[in-house]
């Protein structure tokens, strides 16, 4: 089975800028596949490509196994799209904006059951303006299916979410996927990729980092822990080189100047000789954390920056 | 496309503010307009066709001249031309004095049926009946004080005999009337559709229904299919005004007139919503669309001939005017609607109006810009 998206070589530049920068990867059918990245990543320009809303400069997109320049309506048909932040019309009902949507495809799904679907049925009379903000990401989404699409492409659909909501917009893109759906997804929540995508395109400054499983991602540091310590005074040079081999010191002295980020092949042999040497040396531990090593971590040392929100 | 355009209808109909000032502007000029009443206040002239050449034919003349209501002239080209005059409306009354006029005996025979006669036609039925009771009450007075005759005991009736012709009298307000119809199309069109897609665009409704299959022609066709809908029900409800409320008339075969008028309705409205689409296309905000599309109608209502003739205007600007799409959109609406013409003899103005339908709609899509 030909790929869901097929990116190769892909560039898009606007005048010297080169928002997308040589991309290539694949999106299988009927996985969760998640392009992970801060803002001014290309994330939403590489999604406009594939949706048929830019051109690209140089390389080639086929979205199942249809080619964006020459196919750009057969493949309109039969993807779904979500738009960051994208409105509807003011003065039409939940339902009334999906039956009108429905009218632009040739085949669509009935207002009511795309409604019940993003349990929304309830609120099928009021507008887009009287929905909370989970209510109207849900609602965005119930638009994207309205034609029964193959392919869903979803740009950052929990931006602005409460934790809440945003764990009950996870829990859609899951029930979506397991009707055999393949979802593209953009997102710069670490959590929100580690969750729930298969695979997943890290990007940065235009051009792609990273494309693999998010727990192969996080075996490739060869670290299984990462340890924040914040000390009274600065470790010396020669104190850091008189780490164990198994430890890797990944950021120095950031923050408030006396904070840093360790990572450990294997805590219960090298946690121990770490405290050690900071006790022995008076440098005086202040606070400490133990966690597995995450995404962040991978990205942190892919791009040599933090994801913040 | 049909449920594109029925969709937008209902969104129009929805957005009570938005449709209430589009229908309520042109229809409050309609009032203004209504309310002077620039016809009725003027005197009307009167020419006198005068075969007796008496004494009492320059008495009846001096005391008619003596009357603020009418400017008293000669006509002197013969009954036929005079008559003419009145019926095409270039003449308000016409005062035929018989020879014979002073004579008593011929005013006394029944069978001489000798009268002034006073011909007006049917236009301004109130001045009329004050000219027709003043004209007679002149003649008969004048009548009764021939000098050196004795009373002839006569009633005005007997001397004046009135006849009415029937005449396409058009009043300035009829012909300001269509251009309030062109102003209200025209702002309408361009202002409402500029700012519609502006908003539309900053809210990224248009990149929403780019990454649909819809054909970008057929969501323009849904569009102004709405919108020239919105055309016909408002340049109805002005005539409609117009007509009940303050007196207006439209000339000519009623039906088929009427729907002339709609029709050329509907094609400048294709017009004014094609330099709509160039607006929103240049205007970052809805707010500057609307002050663009106002920059755009203002001009071109006075420069057209809304509310009076552009003949006044200096250098070349009359000819300019002419090449406005709204010059020849309120000149064929007169045509039908004050002249009585069908609307197939417009068709020089047609012709213009579906030249810049078409240029328009070209620059449209030419300039039309989705993000």
């Amino acid at each position: 089975m030909e790929d869901a998206v097929l990116v190769d070589s892909l560039v898009k530049r606007f005048g010297s800028v080169n928002a997308v920068d040589d991309i290539s990867f694949n999106v299988q059918r009927g996985e969760i596949f998640g392009i992970l990245g801060p803002n001014g990543a290309g994330k939403t320009t590489t999604l406009e490509i594939i949706e048929g809303l830019q051109s690209p400069t140089q390389g080639s997109v086929s979205v199942l196994g249809m080619d964006i320049r020459r196919q750009g309506a057969q493949i309109k048909a039969r993807i779904g799209v979500q738009l960051q932040s994208a409105a509807y019309f003011d003065y039409l009902s939940l339902h009334e904006i999906l039956a009108l949507l429905g009218t632009f495809y040739p085949k669509s799904v009935r207002p009511p059951e795309l409604l019940d679907q993003v349990d929304l049925a309830g609120q099928a009379k009021m507008r887009l303006n009287q929905l909370s903000g989970g209510q109207k990401q849900r609602f965005t989404i119930a638009a994207s299916l309205v034609n029964s699409p193959e392919l869903v492409i979803l740009d950052e659909p929990t931006t602005g979410l409460d934790p809440l909501a945003r764990r009950n917009i996870w829990g859609l893109i899951r029930q979506i996927h397991q009707q055999d759906v393949t979802i593209v997804l953009t997102t710069h929540y670490m959590e929100e990729a580690q969750n729930l995508c298969q695979r997943l395109a890290i990007m940065d400054q235009g051009r792609l980092v990273a494309v693999d499983t998010p727990a192969n991602l996080i075996s490739r540091l060869g670290a299984a822990y990462s340890v924040k310590v914040v000390l009274a005074h600065p470790l010396t040079d020669a104190q850091i080189a008189a780490f164990d081999a198994g430890v890797e010191v990944v950021q120095g002295q950031f923050q408030d100047q006396n904070t840093y980020l360790l990572r450990l092949n294997d805590h219960s042999k090298s946690l121990g000789p770490v405290l050690d040497q900071i006790s022995k040396n008076g440098a005086g531990l202040e606070h400490m954390e133990v966690t597995p090593v995450t995404l962040e971590d991978v990205f942190l040392e892919l791009t040599g920056k933090e994801l913040v929100d | 496309m049909v449920a594109l355009t029925l969709a937008n209808l209902k969104m129009m109909s929805r957005n009570r503010q938005a449709a209430f000032w589009a229908l309520f502007f042109p229809l409050l000029l309609v009032v203004v307009f209504g309310l002077f009443d620039i016809d009725g206040v003027g005197p009307g002239g009167l020419s006198v066709l005068d075969l007796s050449g008496s004494p009492v034919s320059h008495q009846i003349r001096e005391d008619l001249e003596a009357i603020n209501l009418l400017t008293v002239g000669e006509f002197g080209d013969g009954e036929a031309q005079a008559r003419s005059a009145v019926a095409s409306g270039d003449l308000d009354y016409l005062l035929m004095i018989p020879l014979g006029i002073d004579d008593p005996d011929k005013l006394r025979d029944p069978d001489s049926r000798l009268a002034v006669k006073l011909v007006y036609g049917s236009g301004n039925p109130g001045r009329n009946q004050l000219v027709d009771g003043t004209v007679r009450s002149v003649v008969a007075r004048v009548l009764a004080e021939m000098p050196g005759v004795p009373y002839l005991g006569l009633v005005e009736s007997q001397v004046v005999e009135s006849e009415e012709v029937a005449v396409a009298q058009v009043s300035y307000f009829d012909g300001v009337l269509m251009g309030l119809v062109g102003l209200g199309i025209m702002t309408n069109s361009i202002i409402s559709i500029a700012v519609r897609i502006s908003t539309y665009r900053n809210s990224s409704i248009l990149k929403r229904l780019l990454v649909t299959p819809l054909p970008i022609w057929k969501y323009f066709v849904g569009e102004v299919a709405a919108h020239v809908v919105l055309a016909l029900i408002q340049a109805a409800l002005i005539l409609a005004v117009g007509v009940f409320v303050f007196g207006a008339r439209i000339q000519g075969n009623l039906p088929g007139n009427l729907l002339g008028i709609f029709a050329i309705v509907a094609l400048g409205s294709m017009v004014f919503l094609n330099i709509g689409f160039i607006v929103s296309a240049w205007s970052r905000t809805p707010a500057a669309a609307s002050g663009m599309g106002n920059a755009i109608a203002l001009p071109m209502m006075f420069f057209a001939g809304t509310f009076f003739s552009t003949a006044a205007l200096p250098w070349v600007l009359p000819y300019a005017a002419q090449a406005l799409p709204l010059t020849p959109m309120l000149l064929a609406m007169r045509e039908v609607a004050n002249a009585g013409q069908p609307l197939w003899t417009t068709w020089p103005q047609l012709a213009i109006l579906a030249g810049w339908a078409l240029a328009t709609g070209v620059a449209a899509t030419r300039v039309f810009k989705f993000n």
